[in-house]
């Protein structure tokens, strides 16, 4: 019997040391975690927006705004509609209002949430703040982001986090389009394809293919089975001089997609989720600044 | 011989009763999956990578279904954008009607259909909203096949090895080895599951998990070892020495690892687990069957042992990448 | 209680090479199949391993004397867990694109058999400095483990090392899919095989010089 009280007392004591120590390492790491994970975020964004060599840089990327768009979807017994978080002005300060737009892409209502764009970046804390404005009986769901930079009052990109789903699970990438919506530049997060196959997608050979894409060229844009040229992909990895590089550039300007061998499907899957998530965002935004320019919406995007 | 015989036919009776278990889960999930939004709407699946198709309890008016401005097909997650749809077809009996849309349908993403205002015998039957599932139970099995051959936790996932190399000399010991391991994976993940939605969630304790789930873990096998070793002692006999083998064994950490990174719901989890389990066994079983025949096989002095072993191994990795991609359902 | 008798270094030396502990005792095998792509991956998984292994095996030192020997295993369970979630938290937070591309091997390293047999082993029966040494030891024979199979992998299927190009062109690029792993493990093994029936041999033919 006393054996068992000191067993007890051990484990209880040991567990209790272990549970302390955990848990104080939690609390030490977790700030910087989310501070890390803001700065990979905003260095991956930075890296996308920044010009090459060849091209004059217009902007020094620390001069850029970038403010938030979060769209989520919200349903109201059998009515759907959309929210838009959208910062806007408000006396000294930035805050994020949420308009409320129907299928039809017409304003239905426009709720103040006094959400700043620090605290905004949380999900829980727009989750709430959401909840709030709507009250019980309207659901809102989160869908994605769209991040917009500007320089000074004119906007110069959009960025477009966002996921499809690859050959084996989903693959997460970020996508930068100019103000005409051409393509910037790609960049794969984070993805779980084949190592030495389809996991060549984060490879500058196959992701600068679309770099430089027009918006009329994405939307008829093919995976082809044909090998890369060897001066084209010289070009791809930027290991050609600075002279050459434009009239490759121009040369292989409209090319379809060459597919990584050995990896056709999950080179098609970012084909086509590149298109979709950049179509449905060309839609989306026009739709936006109709509504915001229409109901004279003091936003700053 | 007469306690060998004892064995099978406890075996056996343990695996009838499971299976019994498994197919009433099996009914009632399909049961669940036919159910739809609108009474009139009988069923609403995806057919083809293009075609949608609806069965109503009644014939519905020609006309109602010649207008094509009556129907709309949304993926869930963009209310906003409709899917072209280029043609509508109904049947001669004018039961089912077929949507075709312009561009390929993600069967992965739940489509939402609306019919405005049914007309059937002349009698308007309201609009429906209807939400297009790939049809769940395809889904479970995909994930149960998933874990099983295409993600097999041995030779994709490369998890579990020590246990794998230690344990599949010979035929009977990897099957031994291959159902106690299943068990137990299969409790010790539903526990941790459990554990893991309903108390670490809640309470923003997710750190904690590594602790949590080793601890299950290693609770699971005691508790199986104990009622074992009462329940059916000659059972314990046959496959008690194989649970103590289970808590070296990564893969049983790794699957409430991976349940907890992808919240799955209990159903996904009990799959995935299982799967996970059936797949060592596969694995097991395929490598004991080579490696029995590789006793009488002339191999070079160095190689003997575990290096030909992990040849073989890569062998059949190599094999198993052959499924990698494949969906079913 | 035995307490070893060798010298620190001698425990060093004999986890690096001859209780090599993915070639020699064949233990923890999942990464050095799974994730032994890059050499990076190996030194990441490596530095993970030696942090579990020498903090595992001084806290078992320090405390050994309070262990109560019917709880043993999970105190052993309990220590390595904790500094497990420990190294994972901290990876977590400050690298989190390294973390990342080692996916769940950092929590697995508590289901790793190398570590526990090392504390049943050796930690509970030595003082604080052996077990320290002993624990160094083991944790640079696996991440020596990792690396050389990273070295492999990554140059003969992508023809470059750390990340330079040092080729310039990939000889086999069958060394970097995923099934390639259990190849070089067990090329690796022979290679060691090899090298200890020859060594020995020559030992007996000088002893019947």
């Amino acid at each position: 019997m006393k054996e068992i009280i000191k067993i007890t007392v051990a484990l209880t004591i040991s567990c209790l040391v272990a549970g302390s120590v955990m848990g104080g390492v939690f609390i030490l790491t977790a700030k910087a975690k989310k501070q890390n994970e803001h700065l990979n975020m905003q260095q991956t964004m930075f890296g996308l927006l920044e010009p090459e060599p060849p091209q004059k840089s217009e902007f020094s990327t620390a001069d850029l705004n970038l403010y938030n768009v979060y769209r989520y979807i919200i349903e109201d017994n059998d009515k759907t509609y959309l929210g838009y978080m959208v910062p806007v002005k408000q006396d000294t300060r930035t805050a994020y209002d949420l308009l409320i737009i129907d299928l039809k892409g017409k304003l239905t209502d426009q709720h103040k949430l006094d959400l700043l764009p620090e605290a905004a970046r949380e999900e829980q804390d727009r989750g709430t703040a959401i909840a709030n404005a709507l009250g019980s009986q309207k659901r809102a769901k989160y869908a994605d982001t769209m991040i917009i930079a500007k320089l000074n009052d004119k906007r110069v990109a959009y960025l477009l986090p966002g996921e499809f789903p690859g050959f084996k699970t989903f693959i997460h990438a970020m996508a930068a389009l100019d103000a005409d919506f051409n393509i910037l530049g790609l960049e794969i997060m984070a993805h779980e394809e084949d190592p030495g196959l389809g996991g060549e997608i984060e490879k500058k050979y196959f992701k600068n293919q679309f770099k430089g894409k027009t918006f009329e060229k994405l939307r008829q844009l093919k995976v082809i089975k044909e090998p890369l040229p060897e001066e084209y992909r010289q070009y791809l990895e930027r290991k050609i001089s600075q002279e050459d590089m434009a009239g490759i550039g121009k040369k292989y300007q409209d090319a379809d997609i060459h597919a990584i061998t050995g990896a056709t499907i999950s080179s098609s899957c970012v084909t086509n989720g590149l298109k979709r998530m950049v179509k449905k965002f060309v839609y989306r935004i026009k739709i936006l600044d109709r509504v915001i320019s229409e109901k004279d919406i003091h936003s700053v995007i | 011989m007469i306690k060998m015989f004892d064995h099978k036919t406890h075996t056996s009776a343990l695996l009838n009763h499971y299976l019994r278990i498994v197919t009433f889960f099996i009914c009632l999930l399909l049961f669940c999956g036919c159910r739809t939004e609108h009474r009139f709407v009988k069923k609403a699946v995806f057919k083809d990578t293009h075609e949608i198709m609806i069965t109503f309890a009644g014939p519905v008016d020609e006309a109602w279904a010649a207008n094509m401005g009556n129907f709309s097909v949304y993926e869930k997650p963009d209310p906003d954008i409709l899917s072209d749809i280029r043609s509508v077809v109904l049947s001669p009996d004018k039961m089912t009607l077929t949507l075709h849309t312009e561009e390929p349908i993600s069967q992965d993403v739940s489509h939402k259909v609306v019919l405005k205002e049914i007309i059937a015998d002349g009698v308007s039957q309201g609009t429906a909203y209807l939400t297009v599932n790939k049809l769940y139970i395809g889904y479970l099995f995909s994930i149960l096949m998933g874990a099983m051959i295409i993600q097999n936790f041995v030779f994709s996932k490369y998890l579990g090895l020590c246990v794998f190399f230690g344990t599949s000399r010979k035929k009977s010991t990897a099957v031994g080895m291959g159902v106690t391991f299943t068990i137990v994976i299969v409790a010790a993940s539903l526990m941790s599951w459990f554990f893991y939605q309903f108390v670490l969630k809640p309470f923003r304790l997710d750190y904690l998990q590594i602790v949590v789930f080793i601890g299950l873990v290693s609770l699971t096998v005691q508790g199986v070892d104990t009622i074992l070793r009462k329940v059916n002692p000659a059972l314990f006999s046959a496959f008690g020495v194989y649970l103590v083998l289970v808590i070296a064994n990564c893969i049983v950490i790794a699957v409430p690892l991976i349940l907890a990174d992808n919240e799955y719901n209990v159903w996904e989890s009990l799959m995935l687990a299982l799967g996970a389990g059936l797949g060592f066994l596969i694995a097991l079983f395929l490598m004991s069957s080579v490696r029995e025949r590789l006793e009488f096989a002339d191999i070079p002095e160095s190689y003997r042992g575990l290096p030909i072993a992990f040849i073989v191994a890569g062998l059949f990795a190599l094999a198993f990448m052959g499924f990698s991609g494949m969906s079913l359902f | 209680m035995p307490v070893t008798t060798k010298t620190n270094k001698q425990l060093f030396v004999n986890g690096l090479l001859n209780e090599n502990p993915i070639f020699r005792l064949a233990l923890s095998m999942c990464p050095a199949v799974g994730i032994s792509t890059t050499v990076m991956n190996g030194i990441l998984l490596g530095i993970a391993v030696l942090f579990v292994q020498v903090f595992s095996s001084c806290t078992i030192s320090l405390i050994k004397n309070h262990i109560h020997p019917r709880i043993r295993i999970p105190t052993y369970t309990l220590t390595i867990a904790t500094w497990v979630t420990v190294i994972d938290l901290v990876l977590a937070a400050y690298m989190p694109v390294a973390y990342k591309a080692m996916g769940i091997f950092v929590r697995l390293i508590v289901a790793f058999a190398i570590i526990t047999m090392r504390l049943e082993v050796f930690a509970c029966k030595n003082d604080f400095a052996p077990s320290f040494w002993d624990g160094m030891g083991m944790g640079f024979g696996f991440m020596f483990g990792m690396v050389v199979l990273g070295a492999i992998r990554e140059i003969l299927g992508m023809g470059t090392l750390l990340g330079y190009d040092i080729l310039g062109f990939r000889p086999l690029l069958f060394f970097v899919l995923p099934a390639a792993g259990f190849f070089t493990v067990g090329f690796m093994m022979a290679i060691f095989n090899y090298a200890e029936t020859l060594y020995s041999r020559r030992r007996k033919e000088e002893k019947v010089v």
